[in-house]
Protein backbone atom coordinates (compact mmCIF):
# COMPACT_ATOMS: atom_id res chain seq x y z
CA UNK A 1 0.00 0.00 0.00
CA UNK A 2 1.66 2.82 -1.04
CA UNK A 3 0.39 5.50 1.32
CA UNK A 4 1.85 8.43 3.88
CA UNK A 5 0.72 9.50 7.14
CA UNK A 6 0.54 13.03 8.40
CA UNK A 7 -0.55 14.66 11.72
CA UNK A 8 0.51 17.68 14.16
CA UNK A 9 -0.87 19.64 17.02
CA UNK A 10 -2.10 16.81 19.00
CA UNK A 11 -0.56 18.49 21.99
CA UNK A 12 -0.72 15.33 23.92
CA UNK A 13 -0.41 15.71 27.86
CA UNK A 14 -1.19 13.10 30.87
CA UNK A 15 -4.56 15.03 31.61
CA UNK A 16 -6.09 14.72 28.08
CA UNK A 17 -6.37 10.85 28.11
CA UNK A 18 -8.83 10.59 24.97
CA UNK A 19 -6.11 12.11 23.39
CA UNK A 20 -4.06 9.85 24.06
CA UNK A 21 -6.23 7.22 23.50
CA UNK A 22 -6.58 8.14 19.99
CA UNK A 23 -3.09 8.27 18.78
CA UNK A 24 -2.15 5.25 20.32
CA UNK A 25 -4.95 3.63 18.50
CA UNK A 26 -3.82 5.11 15.36
CA UNK A 27 -0.20 4.32 15.49
CA UNK A 28 -1.28 0.52 16.31
CA UNK A 29 -4.17 0.03 13.70
CA UNK A 30 -3.10 2.30 10.57
CA UNK A 31 0.37 3.55 11.02
CA UNK A 32 2.00 0.52 10.80
CA UNK A 33 1.07 0.19 6.97
CA UNK A 34 2.60 3.35 5.69
CA UNK A 35 5.49 4.08 4.07
CA UNK A 36 5.95 6.95 6.22
CA UNK A 37 4.94 8.84 9.35
CA UNK A 38 5.77 12.75 9.50
CA UNK A 39 4.83 14.25 13.01
CA UNK A 40 4.75 18.06 12.11
CA UNK A 41 5.24 19.97 15.65
CA UNK A 42 3.34 20.11 18.68
CA UNK A 43 2.78 16.63 19.51
CA UNK A 44 3.11 17.81 23.35
CA UNK A 45 1.72 20.58 24.84
CA UNK A 46 4.96 21.09 26.82
CA UNK A 47 8.24 20.05 26.72
CA UNK A 48 10.46 20.91 29.76
CA UNK A 49 13.66 18.85 28.37
CA UNK A 50 14.24 15.07 27.63
CA UNK A 51 15.31 14.81 31.12
CA UNK A 52 11.72 15.35 32.16
CA UNK A 53 11.06 11.21 31.81
CA UNK A 54 7.55 10.46 32.89
CA UNK A 55 5.81 7.50 32.55
CA UNK A 56 3.48 9.16 30.32
CA UNK A 57 6.48 10.64 27.78
CA UNK A 58 7.76 6.87 28.00
CA UNK A 59 4.93 4.77 26.51
CA UNK A 60 4.80 7.75 23.97
CA UNK A 61 8.02 7.14 22.53
CA UNK A 62 7.55 3.29 22.65
CA UNK A 63 4.55 3.48 21.00
CA UNK A 64 5.98 5.46 18.39
CA UNK A 65 9.22 3.22 18.34
CA UNK A 66 7.06 0.31 17.49
CA UNK A 67 5.52 2.14 14.69
CA UNK A 68 9.45 2.70 13.24
CA UNK A 69 10.01 -0.99 12.82
CA UNK A 70 7.54 -0.63 10.11
CA UNK A 71 8.16 2.09 8.14
CA UNK A 72 10.09 5.77 9.11
CA UNK A 73 8.97 8.04 11.42
CA UNK A 74 10.19 11.98 10.98
CA UNK A 75 9.57 14.16 13.70
CA UNK A 76 9.94 18.44 13.02
CA UNK A 77 9.78 20.80 16.04
CA UNK A 78 6.69 22.79 16.74
CA UNK A 79 6.20 25.87 18.86
CA UNK A 80 5.26 23.65 22.05
CA UNK A 81 8.09 20.72 21.78
CA UNK A 82 10.81 22.72 20.25
CA UNK A 83 13.04 21.68 23.20
CA UNK A 84 12.71 17.86 22.38
CA UNK A 85 16.60 16.60 21.60
CA UNK A 86 17.93 13.60 20.21
CA UNK A 87 17.45 11.60 23.68
CA UNK A 88 13.71 11.31 23.43
CA UNK A 89 13.55 11.29 19.60
CA UNK A 90 15.93 8.55 20.10
CA UNK A 91 13.67 6.25 22.21
CA UNK A 92 10.80 7.00 19.61
CA UNK A 93 12.72 5.93 16.84
CA UNK A 94 11.91 9.21 15.22
CA UNK A 95 14.39 10.98 12.91
CA UNK A 96 14.60 15.07 13.03
CA UNK A 97 13.66 17.10 10.49
CA UNK A 98 14.87 20.61 10.10
CA UNK A 99 11.94 23.17 9.63
CA UNK A 100 11.20 23.80 6.17
CA UNK A 101 12.08 20.33 4.92
CA UNK A 102 11.02 19.52 0.96
CA UNK A 103 10.39 15.78 0.80
CA UNK A 104 9.51 13.75 -2.29
CA UNK A 105 5.75 12.29 -1.82
CA UNK A 106 5.10 10.27 -4.54
CA UNK A 107 6.67 12.28 -7.49
CA UNK A 108 5.35 16.17 -5.82
CA UNK A 109 8.07 17.68 -4.07
CA UNK A 110 6.27 18.87 -1.01
CA UNK A 111 7.34 21.02 1.42
CA UNK A 112 6.67 20.51 5.03
CA UNK A 113 6.74 22.54 8.58
CA UNK A 114 5.00 23.44 11.29
CA UNK A 115 3.95 26.96 10.39
CA UNK A 116 4.41 29.10 13.12
CA UNK A 117 7.06 30.81 10.89
CA UNK A 118 4.40 31.53 8.30
CA UNK A 119 2.40 33.84 10.63
CA UNK A 120 4.30 36.77 10.64
CA UNK A 121 1.15 39.03 11.53
CA UNK A 122 1.72 38.04 15.17
CA UNK A 123 4.52 40.37 15.33
CA UNK A 124 5.29 39.70 19.40
CA UNK A 125 4.99 35.97 19.03
CA UNK A 126 7.76 36.44 16.66
CA UNK A 127 9.51 38.07 18.73
CA UNK A 128 9.61 34.99 21.37
CA UNK A 129 10.05 32.61 18.51
CA UNK A 130 13.35 34.20 17.46
CA UNK A 131 14.39 34.26 21.38
CA UNK A 132 13.51 30.76 22.10
CA UNK A 133 15.16 29.14 18.87
CA UNK A 134 17.98 30.68 19.08
CA UNK A 135 21.39 29.81 20.57
CA UNK A 136 21.20 31.21 24.01
CA UNK A 137 17.59 30.92 25.23
CA UNK A 138 16.98 27.12 24.65
CA UNK A 139 20.31 25.80 26.01
CA UNK A 140 19.89 28.55 29.21
CA UNK A 141 16.27 26.75 29.95
CA UNK A 142 17.51 23.55 29.93
CA UNK A 143 20.26 24.07 32.01
CA UNK A 144 17.72 24.93 35.03
CA UNK A 145 17.31 22.19 37.22
CA UNK A 146 14.35 19.96 36.57
CA UNK A 147 12.61 20.64 39.64
CA UNK A 148 12.57 24.32 38.72
CA UNK A 149 11.79 23.87 34.86
CA UNK A 150 8.20 21.62 36.47
CA UNK A 151 7.32 24.42 38.62
CA UNK A 152 7.85 26.84 35.34
CA UNK A 153 5.74 24.32 33.29
CA UNK A 154 2.98 23.71 36.17
CA UNK A 155 2.59 27.75 36.79
CA UNK A 156 2.55 27.80 32.79
CA UNK A 157 -0.53 25.48 32.83
CA UNK A 158 -2.33 27.73 35.44
CA UNK A 159 -1.56 30.89 33.37
CA UNK A 160 -2.75 29.41 30.31
CA UNK A 161 -6.13 28.06 31.68
CA UNK A 162 -6.83 31.57 33.14
CA UNK A 163 -5.79 33.25 30.11
CA UNK A 164 -8.89 31.02 27.73
CA UNK A 165 -11.53 32.61 30.40
CA UNK A 166 -10.20 35.74 28.23
CA UNK A 167 -12.08 36.70 24.75
CA UNK A 168 -10.76 36.27 21.53
CA UNK A 169 -10.09 36.76 19.00
CA UNK A 170 -6.07 35.77 18.19
CA UNK A 171 -4.03 36.16 15.28
CA UNK A 172 -3.83 32.56 14.24
CA UNK A 173 -3.15 32.41 10.75
CA UNK A 174 -0.40 32.36 8.54
CA UNK A 175 0.34 35.56 6.07
CA UNK A 176 -0.47 34.15 2.71
CA UNK A 177 2.53 36.16 1.02
CA UNK A 178 5.11 34.32 3.52
CA UNK A 179 3.23 31.22 2.14
CA UNK A 180 3.90 31.94 -0.93
CA UNK A 181 7.75 33.27 -0.40
CA UNK A 182 8.38 29.98 0.99
CA UNK A 183 7.36 28.22 -1.29
CA UNK A 184 8.68 29.87 -4.34
CA UNK A 185 12.28 29.48 -2.02
CA UNK A 186 11.71 25.88 -1.97
CA UNK A 187 10.66 25.89 -5.64
CA UNK A 188 7.81 23.83 -4.72
CA UNK A 189 4.14 23.88 -5.49
CA UNK A 190 2.60 21.89 -2.54
CA UNK A 191 2.56 23.13 1.18
CA UNK A 192 2.06 20.71 4.38
CA UNK A 193 1.76 22.09 7.73
CA UNK A 194 0.31 22.57 10.99
CA UNK A 195 -0.15 25.13 13.81
CA UNK A 196 -3.30 27.11 12.81
CA UNK A 197 -5.62 24.33 13.55
CA UNK A 198 -7.47 25.03 10.89
CA UNK A 199 -7.56 22.01 8.71
CA UNK A 200 -8.11 22.79 4.64
CA UNK A 201 -6.61 21.96 1.09
CA UNK A 202 -5.93 25.32 -0.15
CA UNK A 203 -5.44 26.40 -4.04
CA UNK A 204 -3.35 29.04 -4.52
CA UNK A 205 -0.87 29.76 -7.53
CA UNK A 206 3.02 30.30 -6.93
CA UNK A 207 5.34 31.48 -9.54
CA UNK A 208 2.12 31.23 -12.17
CA UNK A 209 0.91 28.12 -11.39
CA UNK A 210 -1.78 26.21 -9.37
CA UNK A 211 -0.46 24.75 -5.59
CA UNK A 212 -1.93 23.40 -2.77
CA UNK A 213 -1.69 24.76 0.67
CA UNK A 214 -2.60 21.86 3.10
CA UNK A 215 -3.32 22.21 7.10
CA UNK A 216 -3.46 19.55 9.05
CA UNK A 217 -5.96 20.01 11.96
CA UNK A 218 -5.35 19.69 15.77
CA UNK A 219 -6.66 17.16 17.96
CA UNK A 220 -8.37 19.24 20.81
CA UNK A 221 -11.64 17.23 19.65
CA UNK A 222 -11.08 14.60 17.20
CA UNK A 223 -7.82 12.84 15.58
CA UNK A 224 -7.05 14.85 12.63
CA UNK A 225 -4.53 12.82 9.89
CA UNK A 226 -3.85 13.58 6.66
CA UNK A 227 -3.49 10.45 4.12
CA UNK A 228 -1.54 11.21 0.73
CA UNK A 229 -1.34 8.50 -1.55
CA UNK A 230 -0.22 8.65 -5.43
CA UNK A 231 -3.89 9.08 -6.23
CA UNK A 232 -5.35 11.61 -3.49
CA UNK A 233 -5.03 13.79 -0.50
CA UNK A 234 -7.73 13.24 2.15
CA UNK A 235 -8.07 14.99 5.49
CA UNK A 236 -9.18 11.92 7.76
CA UNK A 237 -11.01 12.83 11.14
CA UNK A 238 -10.80 9.55 13.90
CA UNK A 239 -13.80 10.27 16.51
CA UNK A 240 -12.37 10.32 20.14
CA UNK A 241 -13.09 6.63 22.17
CA UNK A 242 -13.57 4.41 19.32
CA UNK B 1 -25.51 55.13 14.76
CA UNK B 2 -23.72 54.75 18.72
CA UNK B 3 -20.97 57.20 19.19
CA UNK B 4 -18.49 55.94 21.89
CA UNK B 5 -17.31 59.48 23.51
CA UNK B 6 -13.06 57.88 24.63
CA UNK B 7 -10.39 60.48 26.44
CA UNK B 8 -8.93 60.52 22.77
CA UNK B 9 -12.01 61.50 20.87
CA UNK B 10 -15.27 60.27 19.45
CA UNK B 11 -15.92 57.47 17.67
CA UNK B 12 -19.06 56.67 15.82
CA UNK B 13 -20.40 53.17 14.49
CA UNK B 14 -22.94 52.30 11.71
CA UNK B 15 -24.59 49.01 12.93
CA UNK B 16 -25.67 46.64 10.28
CA UNK B 17 -28.83 45.80 11.73
CA UNK B 18 -30.20 43.89 8.32
CA UNK B 19 -26.79 42.02 8.43
CA UNK B 20 -26.33 40.84 11.72
CA UNK B 21 -30.16 41.60 14.09
CA UNK B 22 -28.92 39.71 16.77
CA UNK B 23 -25.97 41.04 17.43
CA UNK B 24 -26.81 44.58 16.81
CA UNK B 25 -29.68 44.03 19.53
CA UNK B 26 -27.35 42.38 21.78
CA UNK B 27 -25.20 45.29 21.48
CA UNK B 28 -27.74 48.13 21.76
CA UNK B 29 -29.36 46.71 24.87
CA UNK B 30 -25.91 47.71 26.32
CA UNK B 31 -25.46 50.42 25.32
CA UNK B 32 -28.60 51.79 26.99
CA UNK B 33 -27.85 50.29 29.73
CA UNK B 34 -25.04 52.20 30.51
CA UNK B 35 -22.80 49.23 30.56
CA UNK B 36 -20.02 50.08 28.23
CA UNK B 37 -19.69 53.72 30.06
CA UNK B 38 -16.34 54.07 31.67
CA UNK B 39 -14.96 50.50 30.44
CA UNK B 40 -11.94 50.23 28.69
CA UNK B 41 -9.97 49.27 25.58
CA UNK B 42 -8.46 46.78 27.83
CA UNK B 43 -6.74 44.92 24.79
CA UNK B 44 -4.74 46.79 22.03
CA UNK B 45 -2.73 45.11 19.39
CA UNK B 46 -1.22 47.33 17.03
CA UNK B 47 -1.91 45.97 13.13
CA UNK B 48 -4.58 43.60 14.01
CA UNK B 49 -7.32 45.11 16.66
CA UNK B 50 -8.41 47.24 19.69
CA UNK B 51 -10.85 45.37 22.20
CA UNK B 52 -13.07 46.79 25.12
CA UNK B 53 -16.01 46.64 26.42
CA UNK B 54 -15.71 44.13 29.46
CA UNK B 55 -13.09 45.59 31.68
CA UNK B 56 -13.60 48.86 34.20
CA UNK B 57 -10.28 51.19 34.43
CA UNK B 58 -9.52 48.87 37.27
CA UNK B 59 -9.51 45.94 34.93
CA UNK B 60 -11.75 44.54 36.61
CA UNK B 61 -14.27 41.94 34.71
CA UNK B 62 -17.47 43.12 34.21
CA UNK B 63 -20.77 40.76 34.49
CA UNK B 64 -22.81 40.39 31.13
CA UNK B 65 -26.01 38.84 30.13
CA UNK B 66 -26.15 35.60 28.34
CA UNK B 67 -24.29 34.94 25.04
CA UNK B 68 -25.21 35.23 21.92
CA UNK B 69 -25.65 33.01 18.16
CA UNK B 70 -22.49 33.54 16.23
CA UNK B 71 -23.90 35.63 12.64
CA UNK B 72 -20.64 35.60 11.19
CA UNK B 73 -22.18 33.57 8.47
CA UNK B 74 -23.80 36.90 6.73
CA UNK B 75 -20.68 37.50 5.43
CA UNK B 76 -19.68 40.70 6.46
CA UNK B 77 -15.85 40.56 6.69
CA UNK B 78 -13.49 41.81 9.00
CA UNK B 79 -12.47 44.59 6.86
CA UNK B 80 -10.21 47.52 8.73
CA UNK B 81 -12.97 49.67 10.40
CA UNK B 82 -15.45 47.43 10.76
CA UNK B 83 -16.50 46.39 14.19
CA UNK B 84 -17.01 42.39 15.18
CA UNK B 85 -17.92 40.82 18.71
CA UNK B 86 -15.27 39.13 20.79
CA UNK B 87 -15.39 35.85 22.39
CA UNK B 88 -13.95 32.31 23.92
CA UNK B 89 -13.37 29.03 21.61
CA UNK B 90 -16.86 28.58 21.80
CA UNK B 91 -18.48 30.14 18.34
CA UNK B 92 -21.37 31.28 20.19
CA UNK B 93 -20.28 32.94 23.17
CA UNK B 94 -20.25 36.66 22.61
CA UNK B 95 -21.82 39.10 25.53
CA UNK B 96 -20.72 42.18 25.32
CA UNK B 97 -16.70 42.77 24.31
CA UNK B 98 -16.05 43.37 21.10
CA UNK B 99 -13.13 44.72 18.83
CA UNK B 100 -12.34 47.18 16.05
CA UNK B 101 -10.15 45.85 13.39
CA UNK B 102 -7.66 48.24 12.26
CA UNK B 103 -6.32 45.94 9.41
CA UNK B 104 -8.06 43.48 7.15
CA UNK B 105 -8.22 40.93 9.13
CA UNK B 106 -9.60 37.93 6.49
CA UNK B 107 -8.61 34.83 8.84
CA UNK B 108 -10.98 36.00 11.72
CA UNK B 109 -14.39 35.85 8.61
CA UNK B 110 -16.95 32.90 8.43
CA UNK B 111 -15.18 30.16 6.79
CA UNK B 112 -17.75 26.71 7.95
CA UNK B 113 -20.24 26.40 10.84
CA UNK B 114 -17.35 24.47 12.53
CA UNK B 115 -15.21 25.69 16.13
CA UNK B 116 -12.16 26.55 13.60
CA UNK B 117 -14.53 28.34 11.33
CA UNK B 118 -17.30 29.87 12.24
CA UNK B 119 -15.38 33.35 12.55
CA UNK B 120 -15.66 36.47 14.31
CA UNK B 121 -19.35 38.67 13.76
CA UNK B 122 -18.59 42.09 12.53
CA UNK B 123 -21.95 44.13 13.01
CA UNK B 124 -21.21 47.44 11.99
CA UNK B 125 -18.43 50.00 10.85
CA UNK B 126 -16.55 52.85 12.00
CA UNK B 127 -18.23 56.31 9.88
CA UNK B 128 -16.41 58.89 12.02
CA UNK B 129 -13.11 59.18 14.07
CA UNK B 130 -11.37 56.08 12.86
CA UNK B 131 -8.81 59.14 13.32
CA UNK B 132 -9.38 58.36 17.02
CA UNK B 133 -8.82 54.61 16.51
CA UNK B 134 -5.36 55.25 14.92
CA UNK B 135 -4.38 56.63 17.47
CA UNK B 136 -5.49 54.37 20.51
CA UNK B 137 -4.17 51.47 18.31
CA UNK B 138 -0.23 52.90 19.07
CA UNK B 139 -0.53 53.62 22.47
CA UNK B 140 1.83 51.91 24.49
CA UNK B 141 0.99 48.55 25.86
CA UNK B 142 1.86 46.00 28.68
CA UNK B 143 1.04 43.34 30.77
CA UNK B 144 -1.68 43.33 33.79
CA UNK B 145 -1.78 40.31 35.31
CA UNK B 146 -2.92 37.08 33.02
CA UNK B 147 -3.80 39.76 30.21
CA UNK B 148 -1.04 40.92 27.68
CA UNK B 149 -1.66 43.87 25.38
CA UNK B 150 -3.11 46.15 28.07
CA UNK B 151 -2.53 49.90 27.54
CA UNK B 152 -0.23 51.44 29.66
CA UNK B 153 -2.78 54.63 30.21
CA UNK B 154 -5.89 53.66 30.06
CA UNK B 155 -7.99 54.36 27.03
CA UNK B 156 -11.74 54.79 28.43
CA UNK B 157 -14.88 54.80 26.98
CA UNK B 158 -16.61 57.39 29.10
CA UNK B 159 -19.80 57.24 27.43
CA UNK B 160 -21.36 55.44 24.50
CA UNK B 161 -24.28 56.86 23.25
CA UNK B 162 -27.10 56.23 20.71
CA UNK B 163 -27.63 59.12 18.32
Amino acid sequence: MSLTYFIADLHLSADRPDITECLLNFLSRDAKQADALYVLGDLFEVWIGDDDITPFNTAIAAAFHEVSQHCPVYFMHGNRDFAIREAWLKKAGMSLLKEQTVVDLYGTPTLLTHGDELCTRDVAYQKFRKKSRGWWWPRLMLALPLWYRRRVAENGRKESKEKQKGLKPEIMDVTPLEVEKAMQRHGVQRLIHGHTHRPNIHSLTVNGKPATRIVLGDWYDQGSILKVSPKEVMLQHNKFNQ
Amino acid sequence: MVTFKTNFGDITLELFEDKAPKTVENFLSYVKDGFYDNTIFHRVIEGFMIQGGGFTVDMDQKDTKDTIENEANNGVANEKGTIAMARTNDPHSATAQFFINVNNNDFLNHTSESVNGWGYCAFGKVTEGMDVVEKIKSVKTGSHGYHQDVPVEPVIIEKAIIA
